[in-house]
């Protein structure tokens, strides 16, 4: 299959009221606000095959009703794209939110977090209750929770001697046929049928980077164990929503499930639904989010 | 004290789990709670004029979702009547609030108020550990001057009009007459008899004199504005005003300066009156859902931890049938149609919001019953309460059952709001056709409407008043089809053009049929089995345990449990129809709601519940005898066997709709309940046993027709 990709960004529905950067130890992380409404919600960055485009669906939608608040993961996007493995670690993309946080002047936010950026949100409410109001964590990737797939078997650092499907999944692939590789994961992040120009969304935005910075990101660090992860989980305080495709050929839904019982939060299952749902069912995915900030006030606010 | 309620109550949607007095100064108050939960509704009264039935929309939906508590005014309904005037003043109120909230246990409530007078902002100013949130509809406190009244309390206008009736000369000379025009006051919208009927019946579960203890004018019946300006700023908890634009009562700037004093919502509700929780429920029940935060998506039960949204195309094609549940007459054609419907869309999946006796054919049947179906208030047994000797005011127990339908409707907004199905079939299903008119916003889904008579028709000894009213409510329904043409995706007439009564809807109205043929689609009629299939009569009556020579008579009384004393009366008529109809075999059924063992016995005469299958016995049968119902009359028809059939006394669908169709078919031998004596029915048996008959062939593609009609929209 090939997929032609054009460098030129689509026209947006809506376009950022401020931008700007923060840099911390030398890295530039571009942010944008968009809107201006009660509570604040900050769109954190995926893994760095993508970039904070990939909100589009729902920014229009939430800054409408909401101060909105994204920024590119260091890797991708506007942001720079250091070149040591430790600028990549879980911890930097923690504190990059938090430092968009300041630099914003949103004292407490909704955490909106897909894949990775689940993940990061989950140790970001772990890190700092007073700032998060609520997470909703689409296809967290949070590992040890649950069994991975099967196909997730392929050494990522060895020499194989095969390209075929997961085998992709693999550094030597990688830098040999990074093209490759981005529409195999683009394809398997979207597997209903019907998705090609989310597809080819994705693989443009993964294009805006190299495999090196990718092997990078796989080198940085993140919790390690089970333990770990559930001691980060269990000091989740605020409400939470997942929201998890039982189609997901990354993130099993059991992940999810599992996430929203450590956390006590509600579980919104997509039956056929992939990876992204964010982008392939923005209106459930947006009206879910609604109702999560909704309810988040109810009598109280 | 024993408080005599002027009328009847009808029946409710759902009774109270749990209820009480709370007694202050010697005043008792009586409360009710329904329901678990919390939050906890606090349903607090308004002034003495009504009682706590005026949240009659209410109390089902919000109980089945948390634990609603309600109490009567001191002065009306079960609570006590003091007759001085401070025992009136608001704080006596918000005292009696906090009263019943610790009678009932409650800690903290959300109240809902309607026309509040300022007990329920004492309330939430002085006692803010007790009210989590408040919702105010047409409240009348202001934090502004009142404008004076143009007739005092106490002048003598000199007129009757208009507010020249608040008066306490003209109470004393008019009391009823005051009463009408207060509520008609309150519900300016078209078409709101049944609303002012109600508050009229609830005002007058009290006395004149006891209203007039406690009233002076509004001056001093509301709190003052300084104490409204007082008060406002300690409210802290959520507010929020509901107010109509066209209250005649209250001017609606008057809940959006109150609102903005609270800091609170507002939500305008455009064109509706003083009272819209009565005239508009479906709407003041979400927003008092969605205020108090109940049932996440707007589910049946509070939100379950997990939830599965299906990619569209990933569903498997859905119909949410509702059958009409009063009696068994619907069950089953609908039955044939959803076989049908099934056939002619493979994979499709019906599931039935239904309920008892309806249910019983369904689970016969193999059907899938909506689980939600549980929570259905039962229509059967309201239109058995409402029916006399053989009389059911037909007309009169549908209007009476409106708190049934809005609590019906509210459990179907649940179901259609968690479940998505592409079609909705409503077989003469009022609560979802009436207040999808009412609120078509919330049309989500393709949706078919069934019946087989269009337009109330008033009895002759109703008089005007019944002539009104049922061209009342055929106007609303013209009305509400003109303005929202596209909301029945479908209208299929079970029947034919012929089928249809000569009559119009009433005075400056269309004529009926006329109308029906403009805008319904005919399907013919549905019996729901094709008599062929029963094959050799003959064979039929062995397989039945008939004999040849047996003359075999089955009297039947439809589900409902209306038909008890046709049966008694047919019951004893049996030894002389003996006598004069040598083996003469009877074969009562008395139904899913009727007791057999209620039945006086004889030998020879056989008396069973519920059969299933009982039109293979009406085709075997040599007679039947039977109700004025549709479905067991055109069975006969269909089938081709004599029966006598007796309408209910003023059930004008059987005296007329089902009159005018059986003649149409050349079918039956109608009877007068009223003057059939025992005598007068053994010798119509007599007669019509085994007689040979020539009806009009009754069409026999109804189901196919009427699925193909419904196919269209899948």
């Amino acid at each position: 299959m090939t997929l032609t990709t054009t460098a030129r960004e689509q026209t947006r529905a809506i376009h950022p009221d401020q931008q700007g950067s923060i840099e911390r130890d030398g890295v530039r992380v571009s942010w944008e606000r968009y809107g201006s409404g009660e509570p604040a919600l900050l769109l954190l960055p995926a893994w760095s095959i993508i970039h904070s485009r990939q909100w589009k669906a729902q920014i229009p939608y939430l800054a409408r009703h909401y101060r909105v608040v994204t920024f590119d993961g260091r890797g991708n996007g506007r942001s720079d794209r250091p070149s040591v493995a430790e600028a990549y670690d879980d911890a930097e993309y923690v504190a990059d939110a938090a430092a968009v946080l300041d630099a914003t002047g949103t004292e407490r936010a909704v955490l909106v977090g897909l894949s990775r950026g689940g993940r990061w949100a989950v140790e970001l409410a772990a890190a700092r209750p007073e700032r998060v109001l609520g997470a909703v964590l689409i296809d967290p990737a949070i590992a040890f929770l649950a069994p991975p797939h099967p196909w997730w078997t392929y050494p990522f650092d060895e020499q194989l001697d095969t390209d075929e499907g997961w085998a992709k999944w693999n550094r030597h692939y990688w830098l040999r046929d990074y093209r490759g590789f981005v529409e195999f994961f683009a394809s398997e992040v979207f597997p209903e049928p019907h998705s090609t120009k989310q597809i080819e969304d994705m693989v443009g935005w993964g294009l805006e980077t190299t495999a090196e910075t990718l092997v990078l990101t796989q080198l940085g660090s993140q919790p390690a164990s089970r333990e770990e992860m559930e001691a980060i989980l269990g000091r989740v305080r605020c409400p939470v929503l997942v929201v998890h495709g039982d189609d997901d050929r990354l993130r099993p839904l059991a992940i999810g499930a599992a996430v929203a019982e450590l956390t006590g939060g509600a579980l919104v299952a997509i039956e056929g639904g992939g990876h992204c749902p964010q982008a392939r069912h923005p209106v459930k995915v947006n009206l879910l989010i609604r109702e999560f900030v909704e309810s988040l006030g109810g009598t109280a606010r | 004290m024993t408080t005599l309620l002027s009328t009847r109550e009808q029946t409710r949607a759902r009774y109270p789990d749990e209820e009480g007095y709370a007694e202050r100064d010697g005043v008792r108050v009586f409360w009710e709670r329904y329901g678990e939960g919390e939050p906890t509704i606090l349903l607090p009264p308004t002034w003495e004029i009504v009682h706590s039935r005026f949240w009659k929309c209410q109390i089902p939906y919000l109980a089945r979702h948390t634990r609603v508590v309600t109490f009567d005014p001191r002065g009306n309904g079960r609570s006590d009547r003091p007759r001085d005037f401070d025992a009136y003043r608001r704080r006596e109120f918000a005292a009696d609030a906090l009263a019943v909230l610790d009678a009932a246990g409650v800690d903290r409530a959300v109240a809902v108020t309607w026309c509040d007078m300022g007990e329920s902002l004492i309330l939430a100013a002085e006692h803010p550990e007790r009210v989590a949130g408040l919702v105010l509809i047409g409240p009348p406190v202001s934090v502004y001057e009142r404008e004076e009244e143009d007739y005092p309390f106490d002048s003598e206008p000199g007129t009757d009009e208009g507010w020249a009736k608040e008066t306490h000369g003209y109470w004393l000379r008019d009391w009823p007459g005051y009463l009408e025009f207060f509520f008609s006051q309150c519900f300016t919208e078209p078409h709101s008899t049944k609303q002012v009927e109600d508050c009229v019946g609830w005002a007058m579960d009290t006395e004149m004199e006891t209203i007039l203890a406690g009233f002076r004018g509004w001056g001093t019946k509301q709190i003052d504005p300084a104490e409204v300006a007082a008060l406002c700023p300690r409210v802290r908890c959520p507010v929020l005003v509901i107010h109509g634009t066209e209250d005649a009562q209250v001017d609606a700037s008057v809940g959006a300066d109150l609102a903005g004093e609270l800091g609170g919502r507002l939500v305008l509700l455009e064109g509706a009156g003083h009272a819209p929780q009565g005239r508009d429920p479906v709407k003041v029940n979400t927003l008092v859902a969605e205020f108090a935060g109940l049932g996440g998506d707007g589910v049946a039960a509070p939100a379950p931890a997990t939830r599965t949204w299906t990619r569209a195309l990933r569903r498997p094609k859905r119909a949410l049938y509702l059958s009409s549940p009063i009696g068994l007459g619907h069950a089953r054609r609908d039955v044939a149609i959803a076989r049908e419907l099934r056939r002619q869309v493979p994979g499709l999946e019906i599931d039935w919001l239904a309920q008892d006796p309806v249910t019983r054919v369904l689970e016969a049947e193999g059907e899938r019953i909506h689980p939600a179906s549980a929570w259905l208030a039962n229509e059967s047994a309201h239109i058995e309460s409402e029916a006399a000797e053989h009389d059911l005011h037909a007309f009169q127990a549908i209007r009476r059952m409106d708190e049934i339908l809005i609590a019906n409707f509210m459990v179907f907004h649940d179901v259609v709001r968690e479940q998505p199905y592409d079609l909705w079939i409503g077989d003469e299903a009022w609560e979802l056709d009436y207040y999808l008119h009412e609120n078509p916003e919330e049309k989500r889904a393709a949706y078919v409407w069934l019946t087989d008579f269009v337009g109330w028709l008033p009895m002759p000894d109703g008089g005007e008043r019944e002539a009104f009213l049922t061209a009342d409510y055929n106007a609303e329904m013209i009305e509400h089809i003109g303005r929202f043409p596209r909301l029945r995706d479908r209208a299929v007439f079970v029947g034919n053009p012929g089928d249809i009564v000569p009559d119009r809807f009433g005075p400056g109205l269309p004529p009926i049929r006329e109308w029906v043929e403009g805008h319904y689609d005919f399907a013919g009629y549905v019996t729901g089995f094709d008599p062929a299939s029963l094959g050799d009569r003959a064979e039929l009556r062995r397989r039945l345990g008939y004999r040849p020579d047996e003359q075999v008579c089955v009297v039947t009384v439809g589900g409902s449990g209306v038909g008890g004393h046709l049966l008694r009366r047919v019951i004893a008529a049996y030894p002389e129809a003996r006598r004069l109809v040598p083996g003469l075999r009877m074969v009562v059924v008395a139904g899913p709601r009727i007791d057999p063992a209620s039945l006086p016995a004889h030998d020879g005469l056989e008396v069973h519940a519920y059969v299933h299958g009982l039109y293979q016995h009406l085709a075997a049968c040599d007679l039947a005898v039977v109700q004025g119902g549709l479905t067991t009359c055109m069975e006969l028809a269909a089938a081709g066997r004599p029966f006598l059939y007796f309408p209910l006394a003023h059930h004008f669908e059987q005296n007329f709709h089902v009159a005018h169709r059986l003649r149409q078919y050349n079918a039956g031998r109608r009877m007068d309940f009223a003057t059939a004596t025992p005598e007068v029915i053994a010798a119509a048996v007599a007669a019509e046993i085994g007689r040979r008959v020539h009806y009009r062939p009754v069409e026999t593609d109804g189901a196919t027709k009427a699925a193909s009609l419904i196919a269209e929209l899948l």
